[in-house]
């Protein structure tokens, strides 16, 4: 089912370990050089400023030709024509994804991921045009409109299953939000259903991964568990804060009709999800879960004083922080004291040049953002006043 | 084959020792497993939230505590931070210098973040600079590289990078209502002095591992700078100029270091430059579909080339 074989992606995987190992120090330079020919592989990556690049420029050439296809070729033509031709794009896109991988050997490369990714988007434009005449989504669809986003969702299922690229199941839990929209209009209802599905996913990818626990699957299932996760809890936190990032999901809109019973369900389970999450991670030592499971617990503290309907107060940020500096302390200092700095299986040290690494693109990316907030005063305004405090800077202009 | 049975076969053929299989079977396993990421993630969100209450408090509460109160308490975790820092940081050194500890880091970023919304409040109340806040900012971009140079911190570096670009009057939020000369002067102005100190630093050896931090701003800044100059409708020709000679440095300086991000920026800057120059003055859409169309194609296969050349692996 995956355009790679096994054994291609277990000697990508032990080549990208034996690298971070000799730059940690782990394998002296000699031993690289040598396990890094025991792993040759001829599968063709590049890194990931190309790849970006190269997604891009293929999003381009691909959106250009189809657009010169109905201007040059197919002038005015009817709605279920241009449909019926993107849906041939779709397939034409996936075919060339396919062929990229075959005959160039193409892995994260970008160029076979924009066209996968192009493939997904023609198919569901071109059911829409064929199947529905362009009708553009409204609050009262076409009955059998859901078939439109349960085809995407499908479909990027297919392309994370096949390629392995984990944004491809982003797409489907999105595209699964879109399905309820057709089915009921109670937004308690939309809701659960989400959650719903969203757990269907967890519990197939909980099954299947139990079995890959070391191999290179591992990391493609933790994935998309964590964001089955982090789908399930925003499902289920009806706080009204967080329905902009539903909406800019394309998900319901906001609303306040939930009943008593649903709403304070959700309010304790919205405490219990992330100690079960966290949990979940930690004993799987799993990276994303936990980083989820910590999200949820943060999203939790934030949303838990509007959901009982308590006023906000300035200091909230602060506890919060505080909160965050206490329990990183604590952790740090519970690890530290334990036999070589290790408890229960978990340590403070970097084991990894890509925390390094991480740590440095994000230290450098800061710097861009944070020059957004270095905003000279207008002096020159008489209503100057004293408030914020941005980061950036250190809030240096920002007034208060 | 697994990572676990290469290791085991590796033991056998002598490649690794055994004391190595054991530590590297382990971390395959995630034993130990490494919370390092993770905690210094914590400390950074939490600092960030701490401080942005600390200004909305202020903002809200400055008038019923009073002045004293809140200078004296702003100064006392400004004391605090930086005692902290100066009484267990490690000799200076050049070099790169890892961190006493892991919250040494976030301390001083707590220290930094204070000190700014300390001065913003003295100034406010009491205009001591009478608004002259070009000073402020270039003092507090001048105490921030001392302290990023002297603990080795990136974080402070971005802060005394962003100070000084608000000391040139950079913003980027105001950047589409400021598209005349003088803007896009100071912006260029400020990039090549960030690139060419960063470069002069690095070549000193002052803590080159600074230097992607340096050139990343100033290589942003840059470009958009000359960016907006082409996209005005007359006089753009030294602009174009301008844009081919600064795609050309990031292409040689990132192939040259392996920093793709270099070559990205040359392709992505200078792909939406000329393009904007040649498609202005196009009216038939199939004119510029099929520029897209052709150009696009150019681009990756010159970007596949580059990549099977210089850079096949991250």
């Amino acid at each position: 089912m995956r355009a790679y074989t096994a054994s291609e992606e277990e000697a990508l995987r032990a080549r990208n370990l034996i690298k971070d190992w000799a730059g940690e120090g782990f394998l002296t330079d000699a031993q690289y050089q040598r396990l890094e020919q025991e792993t040759v592989c001829d599968l063709r990556r590049t890194n990931i400023f190309l790849r970006l690049v190269l997604f891009l420029f293929t999003l381009i050439i691909v959106g250009a030709a189809v657009a010169l296809f109905f201007n040059v070729i197919l002038t005015h033509p009817a709605i279920q024509t241009t449909g019926i031709f993107l849906m041939i794009f779709a397939a034409v896109s996936y075919a060339s994804a396919e062929f990229a991988v075959a005959r160039a050997r193409l892995y994260r490369y970008g160029i076979e991921e924009a066209l996968a990714a192009c493939s997904v988007a023609f198919l569901c434009v071109g059911m829409q045009l064929v199947f529905f005449e362009g009708r553009p989504y409204s609050p009262t669809p076409h009955e059998m409109e859901f078939l439109v986003p349960a085809a995407g969702a499908i479909a990027s299922l297919w392309i994370w299953r096949r390629f392995g690229l984990f944004y491809a199941f982003l797409a489907a839990m999105i595209f699964v939000l879109w399905l309820p929209g057709h089915w009921t209009s109670s937004h308690a209802a939309q809701h659960l259903i989400v959650a719903a599905l969203y757990a269907a996913g967890l519990s197939a990818v909980a099954a299947v991964r139990a079995g890959h626990r070391f191999t290179y699957l591992d990391e493609t299932y933790s994935i998309a568990e964590a964001l089955l996760w982090l789908g399930i809890y925003l499902a289920i936190n009806l706080q009204p804060s967080l329905d902009l990032l539903r909406q800019w999901l394309g998900g319901t809109p906001p609303t306040t009709e939930f009943s008593r019973p649903l709403y304070w369900t959700t309010w304790v389970l919205i405490w219990c999800l992330p100690p079960a999450v966290l949990a979940r991670g930690l004993r799987g030592k799993d990276r994303f879960v936990i980083a989820v499971g910590a999200i949820a617990a943060v999203l939790t503290l934030i949303t838990n004083k509007p959901y009982l309907g308590w006023p906000r107060h300035s200091w909230d940020p602060m506890l919060l922080g505080a909160l965050m500096i206490g329990v990183g302390l604590v952790i740090r200092r519970w690890l530290a004291d334990g036999p070589g700095g290790i408890r229960h299986g978990f340590t403070t040290h970097r084991l990894s040049g890509k925390d390094k690494s991480w740590m440095s693109t994000g230290a450098a990316a800061l710097g861009l953002v944070a020059s957004e907030s270095i905003t000279p005063p207008q002096t020159s305004s008489p209503e100057f006043r004293f408030g914020g405090g941005d980061s950036g800077g250190g809030g240096a202009s920002s007034d208060f | 084959m697994t990572i676990l049975t290469r290791l085991e076969q590796w033991k056998e053929r002598g490649i690794v020792s055994s004391e190595q299989h054991a530590q590297l079977a382990g971390l395959s396993r995630g034993e130990p497993f490494s919370l390092f990421l993770e905690l210094n993630v914590l400390l950074y969100a939490g600092v960030l939230a701490f401080v942005a209450g600390l200004g909305w408090t202020i903002t809200t509460w400055s008038h019923q505590l009073g002045d004293v109160l809140v200078l004296t308490i702003l100064s006392l975790m400004l004391a605090a931070c930086f005692w902290y820092c100066f009484s267990r940081a490690p000799a200076w050194s050049a070099e790169e210098t890892r961190s006493p500890s892991l919250v040494f880091d976030y301390v001083l970023y707590l220290g930094s973040l204070t000190w700014s919304v300390e001065l913003a409040y003295i100034e406010n109340r009491f205009h001591v600079l009478s608004g002259q806040w070009d000073f402020y900012l270039l003092a507090t971009a001048g105490l921030f590289f001392f302290l990023a140079y002297r603990f080795d911190n990136r974080f402070v570096l971005s802060l005394a990078l962003s100070s000084l670009a608000g000391w040139f009057g950079l913003t980027i939020s105001h950047w589409p209502s400021h598209q005349d000369a003088a803007y896009r002067q100071y912006a260029i102005l400020y990039s090549l002095i960030v690139g060419v100190a960063g470069v002069i630093l690095e070549r000193r050896g002052l803590k080159p591992h600074f230097l992607g931090t340096y050139l990343n701003i100033a290589a942003n800044v840059l470009f958009w700078a000359v960016l907006s100059g082409v996209f005005k409708s007359q006089g753009y020709g030294l602009w174009l100029l301008a844009l081919l000679a600064a795609c050309g440095a990031s292409l040689a300086w990132g192939l040259a270091r392996r920093q793709f991000s270099f070559v990205a920026y040359a392709a992505v800057y200078g792909y939406i430059g000329v393009s904007s120059i040649l498609v202005r003055d196009m009216h038939s859409e199939t004119a510029i579909l099929s520029y897209f169309v052709v150009t696009g194609i150019a681009m990756v296969v010159m970007l596949v080339l580059i990549a099977r050349r210089f850079g096949r692996e991250s």
